[in-house]
């Protein structure tokens, strides 16, 4: 249990998706002014993960039994674009709310860098199923953890007087790196927590 | 007729890209796969005569059950005799996931030279682990090699200036190569 | 003959300074950030890109009247995914030590908006050698940049320069140029030390921020507008959003949700 825990806890704070492995900026970057849709997105984001992870793991498998492992890239690519279109269609048929929820942020997730990024790191971490869902989820939660911390930053970043000459997009990577910083401080803190 | 062109010939075309590009990856790793084999292949070797300089030439691996170890190769004298082994360990907890070594240890247990196989660690900090200061500082330590930081003594290695979870993870595979060619020696 | 010489040197100028894809059009934040630790880890990946975007283009730009609008996304993300395996298959053979220091953010070239962004804008609606052309500018402006961080990043915050040159230079034979492998340009003993954090993740942002603050004031003086990321504005994707959404654009979806909330 204790190597689950920690694959969770790792995913979350200190392999950050966002701040320290740097997968899916332009989302954080892009859609985290406001709380609401930073949830929103960061939330489809961690059910599309989750999806992605369970479909391709079998998939990976029949891959590589069948030696063939450079397709991976583009098969899990696919797999993924397909996966979200069906999900958007089932879930605008069946589930309004849900949709109306999350809908509008699944295509923009076809191509984020870390959903592709987590599927692949799974199996370069040789990771079986139950522990690639853990990383998965936890660099969804990890990734929603930032977005949410992030859009709070902003909002009082809004109100700043800031440089003229950092207005705008400057100013909001130098609040990411600060918010970056901090998330450094947990180094050690999963190993130290669970007495490793 | 009017269907067929809107929803079949996408489908065709798609069709037909996907097999064009299937067919020309699996062109290309044919192509590249027996080199990659290949450069793997020659690093490993060069790795092993790097660890263990002492070595005429490596024997066939054996079999070890010491958790993190991948394999353990015997390492020959001109005349066939076994003088140490080559054990290539992991550690699943550098910085950047999972770090591969490759560890000399003569018949005494002491180490003979140690070399990164793999890591996908922060360049210019953890990735310094492949520097030669860092790595001959495990030459001639024995079982149980600490990281000054957490216990400094005779056995201990200082840590890379700013990768200590790199320097930790590097010295825990080390250590456990010590313990399986430890366990090879006796058996 | 002349005019068309012309326009073909400005499609390849503007990929470099005027919309530099980094700096100006804010695209392909992820890997700049995260390989911009060394000069030769951006100077490979800023090539292996390069290659992937040339390659797309031409194919895309030749297959365009071919493919039908319907499923043209689809069918460029698998011609983008084809190159960027056989990238890899090839860097994997001849230059390993590339491949292990680039690790996952080499097959994450296929989601860099970089190229599905110009295969979409101008691959797909423009002549075989403009889109060659464009995409040699655009693959060149991102390598730049990239170089740009790097060598801020490595300089201040590891000492070096070009540290582990022989990791490309592999490409050319063992111990090409007597075997360079970079300067040291920080010694770790002496009374300066390097800034390690900057190669560290906050690093990475906090540098990016200030290069771009330095872009915008640089434009400024142009009289060009400030980059902007303008949340899915920006993204190529914003305009296969509206195409899912059936004539919906990706920022009327959001000021709806926002209506409503």
């Amino acid at each position: 249990m204790t190597v689950y825990l920690q694959i969770l806890m790792t995913a979350i704070l200190t392999g950050n998706f966002v701040l320290c492995k740097f997968l899916g900026i332009c989302p954080f970057l892009g859609v985290s002014k406001k709380l609401n849709t930073a949830v929103g997105m960061s939330a489809a984001v961690v059910f599309v993960m989750a999806l992605a992870t369970a479909v391709t793991y079998p998939i990976n498998t029949m891959l590589v039994k069948n030696n063939l492992e450079y397709l991976q890239t583009i098969v899990f690519i696919l797999v993924i674009a397909a996966l979200v279109q069906l999900v958007e269609i089932i879930l605008k048929k069946f589930m309004p709310p849900l949709y109306n929820a999350l809908g509008i942020y699944l295509p923009l997730i076809t191509t984020n860098c870390a959903v592709l990024g987590v599927v692949l790191l799974n199996i370069t971490e040789n990771y079986n199923f139950a522990q690639s869902m853990f990383n998965s989820v936890g660099a969804g939660l990890g990734f929603m953890l930032a977005m949410v911390i992030f859009s709070g930053v902003r909002s009082r970043l809004e109100s700043c007087d800031v440089p003229k000459f950092l207005q705008g997009l400057p100013i909001v990577l130098i609040a990411a790196s600060i918010v970056s910083v901090s998330f450094m401080g947990f180094t050690g803190i999963v190993e130290g927590i669970l007495g490793l | 007729m009017k269907k067929f062109k809107e929803y079949a010939a996408p489908t065709v075309v798609l069709f037909v890209i996907c097999v064009v590009a299937a067919f020309l990856l699996a062109l290309t790793n044919k192509v590249t796969a027996p080199a990659i084999a290949e450069v793997n292949a020659a690093n490993e070797a060069k790795a092993r005569t790097v660890v263990f300089a002492a070595a005429d030439r490596f024997g066939d691996a054996v079999e070890t059950s010491v958790e993190k170890v991948d394999s353990v190769v015997p390492a020959l004298d001109k005349a066939g005799n076994v003088i140490g082994y080559v054990v290539t360990s992991h550690d699943d907890k550098g910085y950047g996931g999972k770090i591969s070594v490759m560890t000399g240890v003569d018949a005494q247990g002491k180490v003979t030279g140690v070399s990164i196989l793999d890591m996908s660690e922060t360049a210019g900090l953890g990735a310094n682990a492949k520097r030669d200061t860092f790595r001959e500082q495990f030459i001639g330590k024995i079982k149980g090699i600490t990281v000054s930081k957490d216990e400094a003594g005779e056995n201990s290695i200082d840590a890379l200036t700013g990768a200590t979870v790199t320097s930790r993870a590097v010295t825990r595979a080390v250590n456990a190569a010590i313990e399986a060619a430890g366990g090879a020696n006796n058996g | 003959m002349a005019d068309k010489k012309k326009s073909l040197g400005r499609e390849f100028a503007k990929g470099i300074i005027v919309e530099n894809p980094v700096l100006r059009l804010v695209l392909g934040t992820c890997p700049t950030l995260a390989v911009s630790t060394s000069v030769v880890n951006a100077i490979g990946m800023g090539l292996s890109a390069m290659i992937v975007l040339v390659c797309s283009n031409i194919v895309i730009s030749c297959l365009r009247k071919i493919i039908p609008s319907k499923v043209r996304i689809p069918a460029y993300i698998v011609i983008i995914a084809s190159f960027v395996t056989i990238v890899q298959m090839i860097v994997k053979a001849f230059v390993p030590a590339l491949d292990s220091a680039l690790g996952v953010y080499l097959p994450l070239i296929v989601v860099n908006c970089i190229i599905l962004g110009r295969a979409e804008a101008f691959a797909g609606k423009n002549s075989v050698i403009a889109s060659a052309v464009d995409g040699l500018g655009m693959g060149i402006g991102f390598t730049v940049a990239l170089c740009c961080m790097a060598t801020v990043r490595e300089i201040l915050g590891a000492g070096t320069f070009l540290a582990d040159a022989q990791n490309l230079l592999v490409l050319f034979g063992e111990n090409t140029l007597g075997g360079f492998n970079g300067f040291t340009v920080i010694k770790d003993s002496s009374m300066l030390k390097p800034i390690t954090i900057l190669i560290m993740a906050p690093g990475g942002f906090f540098t990016f921020g200030i290069l771009m603050a330095c872009a915008n004031k640089l434009a400024e003086s142009k009289g060009k507008p400030k980059a902007e990321l303008k949340g899915c504005e920006a993204c190529p994707m914003a305009k296969n959003c509206a195409l899912i959404a059936k004539g919906e654009s990706c920022s009327e979806k959001e000021d709806k949700e926002a209506a409503k909330v």
